[in-house]
């Protein structure tokens, strides 16, 4: 045990060193003026080259037909669905950093939440790539939405997997209102700072005028409280929706009543894990570690050990029903999950997402940037797992042993996947040399001494 | 900074309590069956004000909170709860045989579904669980008490610390030893019936229930001059605590009516099937209104979080609201229909008695802000 004191009495600071505000404009921005480094460009091949094997996969799926994937009878649902499942689930962080946080009222979201937000962007464009895919008839998709044809075609209401179409197009509009909402007096602040004509037209029009005035900022408040109180039930019920999709139906496994909640608190586990993940980086090559401070990642790594024990509770009560009901089908799902021909991917979600984030438990760890970075990408192949051991345990043995099946994945379905990571990397580099990846004006107003104090 | 509570308050509390063991003594005389299921609703009841107060204990110190500091002695006193809460349970144990069907070794070897539960509902083991998870209670409730009223003297900052720790080994044993209660007490009523989220469910109702309790005690405080120095800052997170936990109870009981009914499997439906007919579909819409709709818009505007009546109202409504749930929860196994007398209104009067008593007894021998806290000062400090 540590026998370091701890002053309660005061509060931590939210960024480190008292910088003014003109250091932290300089610090931010810093990336966006100067043409990219040699490393950036590397890392922008890597991912351009996965990207390119995902777009050729998808090429390839157009043409010949979803033939070439892993799916089958009985698994009908495979690598798509766990994607789908598995990116939104990323893109849970952000808007819950943005949104849940601000409300309330935690001040070190702000060093933070505009790249978490910009990460749930890029997630929820990958996540959405894969139901359209698996639609297998990608040329038909405004049949999602219901409007009045002729034909008199209409979509299924009570289908979950509609609900799904609502529910990630509407969360995926709100957090791009959200995050562009929060951009707005960056861009002035880049507008203003810009000496490149071009840079200056396109920060002008997209900053909408802004001037700092007060008028601006009280409008600017407001409009950010709304946002963030319509934005708090979205991050929950994306995932509730998700969860839907399983726990609806009658598959011994996936309905059980606890799903909803399970879902949540995994999205956010695994979107904190990356967001993390892809921080530590950033804040290295950006020399931001004054402003995404070590506690920053002390408080994501706490966040991780909460979600990541309340999905390790929702485990051991799934076991526990599926063994109280008395339902032979529940009771043999669970154990063919652990003993059955899947048993492997069962044991690296529960060793990945319920004991080794246990080790946050320890402050060291906690702190140590190479620890929480090793946890933090077994926290995702332990999500990963999670949604693939869903799927596809319940789905290759349910109720009539003559109708199982098995399911193995085929080069074109890690094709997919590994393109949706190029698109996300992609995407995030890209950002980072566009946009300030911190709220410039935030983090000036949580500096030490720039708050108003009260008497 | 000891106050005593008034004496008129004080007999109020004595007089409840004495009202209330009548009703409990003459119910058990003339209908034993009807009381001992108001006693499970009664002791469910008070069991959430108890372990939900430890809870928020363990919360402010886990998450660092410092705006809840200066209210926490209230939260303390009312975790005093947790060693009365089974003297409450105590007549039930007599009369388990009426509340439990799974106590029925009879029906139960004819059933193959529940023998295939007794290792988990036999009655040894129920009655172990029982004084494990109450004496786990205790345990946390004396050493977070402990700490917390020995810094009152010392000041020790190392307390702070000793606290947060216990505060992170609790959390996962309040989490277990809530979700068995949960299933014995409720989910084991119906012993063919099983639902996964039921843990969650109590749960949500165990934080709602404290946090009102907590809520109308310090507003109450406050307008008698007792907790002067809270700003309106510190009654806005209350009511904001509220809010959020309204929606939290919503969102775990729709999922949990949603998924039953989509799926419409008959060992699940029969349960909601239950709260549907004789008269019990009117209690179930009176709970969505009571226990979601008014709650939300009466907490919803912002002003509204800051508005000590309506902050006292809505505390008073959300404990009925708990009482409704709990209500909804056990009464549909004591006979088909609504069920409602003198016995139902009589047992909350024993509870509520019971926590004026408590807390006069608290309050004389503690003092009613924790002074040595380090965290106090920023506590007091605390603005939106």
């Amino acid at each position: 045990m540590s026998t370091t004191v701890i002053d309660y009495t005061k509060e931590l600071p939210v960024v480190e060193g008292r910088p003014t505000a003109s250091q932290i404009e300089v610090v931010v921005t810093a990336p966006l003026d100067q043409f990219p480094p040699r490393k950036w460009w590397y890392a922008f091949a890597v991912t351009l080259s996965m990207l390119s094997i995902g777009g050729f996969c998808i090429g390839m799926s157009l043409y010949k037909g979803l033939g070439l994937w892993g799916v089958n009878q009985p698994v009908g649902w495979g690598f798509d669905i766990v994607n789908f499942v598995f990116w939104v689930g990323i893109g849970h962080a952000g808007t819950l950093i943005s949104a849940i946080l601000f409300l309330l009222r935690q001040r070190w979201r702000t060093g933070i939440a505009r790249f978490a937000e910009a990460m749930t962007i890029f997630a929820v464009m990958c996540a959405g790539l894969f139901p359209l895919m698996h639609t297998g008839r990608q040329w038909l998709p405004m049949y999602l939405t219901p409007y009045p044809n002729q034909h008199g075609l209409w979509v299924n209401f009570t289908s979950p997997l509609l609900w799904d179409v609502f529910a990630v197009s509407t969360y995926f509009t709100v957090s791009l209102v959200f995050w562009y909402l929060g951009l707005i007096p960056d861009l002035a602040t880049l507008r203003d700072r810009t000496t490149s004509k071009i840079k200056k037209t396109i920060y002008s029009i997209f900053s909408l005028g802004w001037r700092h005035s007060n008028r601006h900022w009280q409008h600017y408040e407001r409009a950010y409280l709304i946002l963030a109180g319509f934005a708090t039930p979205l991050v929950l019920s994306v995932h509730t929706i998700v969860s839907f999709d399983f726990a609806v139906s009658v598959i011994p496994g996936w309905h059980t009543t606890i799903f909803p909640p399970y879902f949540v608190a995994g999205a956010v586990f695994s979107g904190f894990a990356m967001v993390q993940n892809v921080l530590i980086f950033v804040r290295q090559y950006f020399n931001l570690k004054h402003i995404i401070t070590l506690d920053h990642l002390e408080k994501m790594n706490k966040v991780m050990v909460l979600t990541g024990s309340m999905v390790g509770y929702a485990y051991a009560m799934e076991f526990f029903i599926a063994w109280y009901s008395g339902s032979q089908f529940e009771t043999f799902v669970f154990l063919n999950r652990a003993l059955g021909p899947y048993s492997w991917a069962y044991w690296t979600m529960v060793s990945c997402n319920v004991i080794f984030p246990q080790l946050f438990w320890i402050k060291k760890i906690r702190r140590s940037i190479p620890a929480m970075f090793l946890i933090g990408i077994t926290v995702n192949i332990g999500m990963w797992f999670e949604r693939f051991v869903i799927v596809v345990t319940s789905l290759s043995r349910d109720f009539l042993p003559s109708s199982w099946g098995h399911y193995t994945p085929t080069l074109y379905d890690a094709g997919l996947f590994l393109g949706s990571f190029g698109l996300f990397f992609t995407l995030i580099l890209i950002f980072v040399r566009v946009l300030p990846v911190v709220s410039i004006s935030e983090v000036k107003a949580v500096v030490e001494g720039a708050q108003p104090s009260h008497h | 900074m000891k106050k005593e509570l008034p004496s008129k308050v004080k007999n109020i509390g004595w007089a409840l309590l004495f009202v209330g063991i009548v009703i409990y003594v003459i119910g058990y005389t003339v209908n034993p069956r009807e009381a001992a299921f108001n006693n499970v609703i009664g002791f469910l009841f008070i069991t959430s004000i108890a372990v939900g107060s430890i809870f928020l204990i363990a919360l402010e110190y886990i998450a660092g909170a410092v705006w809840s500091v200066p209210m926490r002695r209230v939260n303390e006193f009312l975790g005093g709860l947790v060693l009365v809460a089974p003297l409450v349970a105590l007549p039930m144990f007599f009369h388990l045989h009426d509340i439990f069907h799974w106590t029925d070794l009879g029906a139960v070897g004819t059933d193959e579904l529940l023998k295939g539960k007794q290792p988990y509902l036999n009655l040894n083991f129920f009655i172990i669980r029982f004084v494990v998870v109450f004496a786990l209670w205790n345990l946390f409730y004396w050493l977070f008490v402990r700490n917390s009223l020995k810094q009152d003297l010392s000041k020790d900052q190392k307390l702070t610390t000793q606290n947060i720790r216990l505060a992170a080994v609790f959390l996962p044993v309040f989490a277990i030893t809530l979700t068995v209660t949960a299933v014995d007490w409720a989910m084991s009523l119906e012993p063919h019936w099983f639902s996964t989220i039921l843990g969650v469910y109590y749960f949500s109702g165990t934080v709602l229930a404290a946090v009102a309790t907590a809520t109308y005690i310090i507003v109450k405080f406050h307008e008698n001059g007792y907790l002067q120095n809270l700003k309106r800052d510190h009654f806005y997170s209350l009511g904001a605590l509220l809010f959020a936990f309204i929606n939290f109870w919503a969102y775990i009981a729709f999922s949990q009516f949603l998924l039953i009914w989509y799926a419409n499997l008959p060992e699940e439906t029969i349960w909601f099937m239950k709260r549907w007919e004789g008269g019990m579909q009117f209690v179930s819409v009176l709970l969505i209104i009571v226990h979601f709709a008014v709650p939300y818009f009466l907490l919803l505007p912002q002003e509204a979080k800051m508005n000590l009546k309506r902050l006292k109202f809505m505390s008073i409504w959300i404990l009925f609201a708990h009482l409704l749930d709990l209500y909804w929860l056990v009464m549909p196994t004591y006979a088909n229909g609504v069920t409602i007398g003198w016995m139902e209104i009589g047992f909350p009067v024993l509870i509520v008695g019971l926590i004026i008593v408590m807390l006069g007894y608290k309050m004389k021998r503690h003092n009613l802000v924790p002074v040595g806290d380090p965290k106090l000062e920023r506590g007091l400090k605390f603005r939106l």
